[in-house]
């Protein structure tokens, strides 16, 4: 039972990493980045990457944040000149066409994935992703009271209010999208080194919208709730296979009940706490007082 | 407040009773890990469907050493991060020693890795990528590797006599691992592959991808596939006009999208002695518990054989531990004659030379008409 609670803890904690690097796009800035997966699994690839080419893993990570940030440089340039909803398609499709040549080269292992080696102890793995986890907070923490966060934050309720106070939106989410992307490729390079074995099949869509559930049911703006998020999302899924267990069905209906009473639990949320868990605290500052 | 204190009571009993020592009659418990919603959910149906019949079996004739089986069938809804989840839970919360899973490279692969850290066994009935033989000891096989089953393949098209031959299959490891083997066995016999088309899976069209194929004007198409996608991609040649002969690996795992289109002309090679003995014994009683066998597929007989070399190597050994079971299973599976027919594994616990069978699909059904090995 150890064992598992120090399991679930390091995926709560890795998927917090990338739940908060999502909170400075999405909670901070208003970015909508449906694409969220895509840092994650470039990280994740150069770890893989740099292990075949055996290379050790401070190489890979080095790899992989300057990767995730040339990419997200990359998927900004058209995304510069279009409005926030253009935002979700642009790094959608960006995700897909990383799974999709990740599927398609062989050199990247193709279908086949690329095995990296592990970590040989279950409780370094917790400790590297406790210790990412507390970092990527602090970050965090420190850009939304920063004057540079409020900034964001005028920029998420009205991007043309922020450029009437002279400053320029484009730059302020290059700025935004380099953090959230070296961040989350962190955590990608941190999952390949837990897991073992990337492939094609780890990075779709899903996993992005998984992340995405943790935000929003933790509450956006908010990093406390993005954990709390992280963590409710794992623990539901985990905790439901008990739950499961003690029913006598065929378990292709239990299965398919599971994912119901998953999906129920968040409408549910969403209906009656749409603020999330732990909701955004509204500040107010007095402009006047020193 | 007072029935609710002696049920609490009652329940502190019963968990006391759940926890108390291991005792002869205590069940073995085996876990079952497939994607049972997500995508490829009919097939690992299928599988659950077969391991349960195997426990059905061995419960009946009084357990193994008088101990029942007792599985936990975890779901892994088709991704990596879930399925290590229900790995982590047997592994480590019910403790089984071993688990039969179905699922792709991308899903088995990490829980190889998980099941090698924690010395535990892990039976494979779905995948054949290559780097499966990198868990000897803790990783077995039912299902054999693709390149026997795709040299097969090719040996049926050479010898009935076609020249050219495409390739259509999905870009995943089992369509490109058949589809190698199956070539190469073609073209050393003389033959010349036309085209080659490995389709992206999960896409509702495949027109794209397969009109290439027309022009080249193949005899024969070789392919592999399940699924939604095999019929999407049978839809597609069909509107296209493609006369060829379809020669496949598994062709009763296909999905026919239009019975005439195929009659006649679908053949492939089967591993299996499905229509052997204890084959048609797994059939009939699927068929007693399931309501008939139309919606039968080979993963039932995987799914199957799987638990049964299990409980036969903990037989063997006589003792539930995985140690011994991964000791065991070598040492079983050689004497055993199962419903996939005999199993033969190589020195990392990977399935070589299966029972071959000739199908041809005519009169709208799969007839075996010859059988090799």
């Amino acid at each position: 039972m150890l064992d598992f609670a120090i399991y679930c803890l390091t995926i709560i904690a890795v998927w917090s990493v990338l739940g908060l690097s999502l909170n400075i796009q999405f909670g901070l800035t208003g970015l909508v980045n449906f694409g969220q997966v895509l840092p994650f699994g470039l990280g994740a690839y150069a770890a893989a990457l740099a292990a075949q080419a055996g290379l050790p893993w401070p190489a890979g990570a080095a790899l992989g944040l300057v990767v995730a940030v040339a990419v997200s440089l990359l998927v900004l340039l058209p995304a510069r000149r279009l409005s926030q909803d253009y935002w979700a398609l642009i790094t959608l499709g960006a995700g897909e066409l990383f799974r999709l040549t990740a599927l398609n080269a062989p050199s990247l292992g193709g279908a086949d994935g690329l095995t990296v080696p592990r970590f040989a102890d279950p409780h370094l793995a917790l400790g590297a992703a406790l210790a990412l986890m507390a970092v990527a907070w602090l970050m965090s923490h420190r850009i939304a009271h920063s004057p540079f966060g409020r900034l964001l934050k005028v920029l998420r309720e009205d991007e043309v209010l922020a450029a009437t106070l002279g400053r320029n939106p484009v730059a302020y989410q290059r700025t935004v999208s380099i953090i959230a992307w070296a961040m989350a490729a962190a955590g990608g390079v941190l999952y390949a080194h837990i897991v073992g074995y990337v492939s094609p099949s780890s990075f779709t869509v899903t996993e992005t919208f998984i992340v995405w559930t943790a935000l929003i049911l933790g509450g956006p703006g908010n990093n406390l709730g993005v954990v709390v998020g992280a963590a409710a999302v794992q623990l539901l899924s985990v905790s439901s296979r008990f739950v499961a267990s003690w029913i006598d069905l065929p378990a292709d209906v239990l299965a398919n009940g599971r994912l119901a009473l998953f999906g129920l639990v968040l409408v549910l949320m969403f209906l009656f706490r749409p603020q999330g868990l732990v909701p955004e605290k509204k500040e107010v500052r007095d402009a006047q007082r020193r | 407040m007072k029935n609710f204190l002696s049920l609490a009571f009652c329940s502190a009993l019963a968990l006391a009773a759940v926890q108390g020592p291991a005792r002869a009659a205590d069940p073995i418990q085996i876990g079952v890990i497939a994607n049972l919603t997500g995508s490829a959910v009919k097939t690992s149906v299928q599988m659950t469907r077969g391991v349960e019949l195997a426990a059905d079996a061995i419960n009946a004739a009084g357990g193994i050493d008088g101990r029942p089986v007792k599985l936990i069938v975890e779901d892994s809804e088709n991704r990596a991060q879930e399925a290590l989840n229900a790995a982590n839970k047997l592994y480590n919360v019910d403790k089984v020693p071993a688990a039969i899973m179905f699922g792709g490279s991308g899903l088995m692969i990490p829980v190889a890795e998980l099941a090698k850290e924690k010395g535990r066994v892990l039976v494979n009935t779905s995948s054949s990528s290559p780097k499966l033989g990198n868990y000897p000891g803790t990783l077995f096989s039912i299902l054999p590797l693709d390149d026997i089953v795709g040299k097969e393949l090719g040996l049926l098209i050479s010898d009935s006599g076609a020249k050219t031959a495409a390739i259509v299959v999905p870009n995943s490891t089992f369509g490109l691992g058949v589809a190698e083997a199956a070539a190469a066995a073609f073209e050393a016999k003389g033959g010349k592959i036309v085209k080659k088309v490995a389709f992206t899976e999960g896409q509702p069209d495949y027109r794209a991808d397969i009109q290439p194929v027309v022009p080249a004007k193949p005899d024969v198409i070789i392919t592999a596939g399940y699924g939604d996608d095999s019929r999407a991609m049978l839809k597609a040649a069909r509107e296209l006009g493609l006369t060829a002969k379809w020669y496949a690996a598994y062709p009763s795992i296909l999905e026919l999208e239009n019975k005439g289109f195929v009659e006649g002309k679908l053949f492939g090679v089967d591993n299996g002695g499905y229509a052997q003995p204890a084959g048609k014994a797994v059939a009939d009683k699927y068929g007693a518990k399931f309501n008939g066998t139309a919606d039968l597929m080979a993963h039932v007989y995987y799914g199957y054989d799987a638990l049964m070399v299990i409980a036969a190597a903990i037989k063997k050994a006589g003792s539930a531990e995985p140690a011994a079971i991964a000791k065991a299973l070598p040492e079983v599976v050689s004497s055993y004659d199962g419903a996939t027919g005999k199993i033969v594994w190589d020195a990392r616990g990977q399935r070589v030379s299966p029972p071959i069978d000739v199908i041809e699909y005519k009169g709208g059904d799969f007839v075996t008409t010859a059988t090799r090995n």
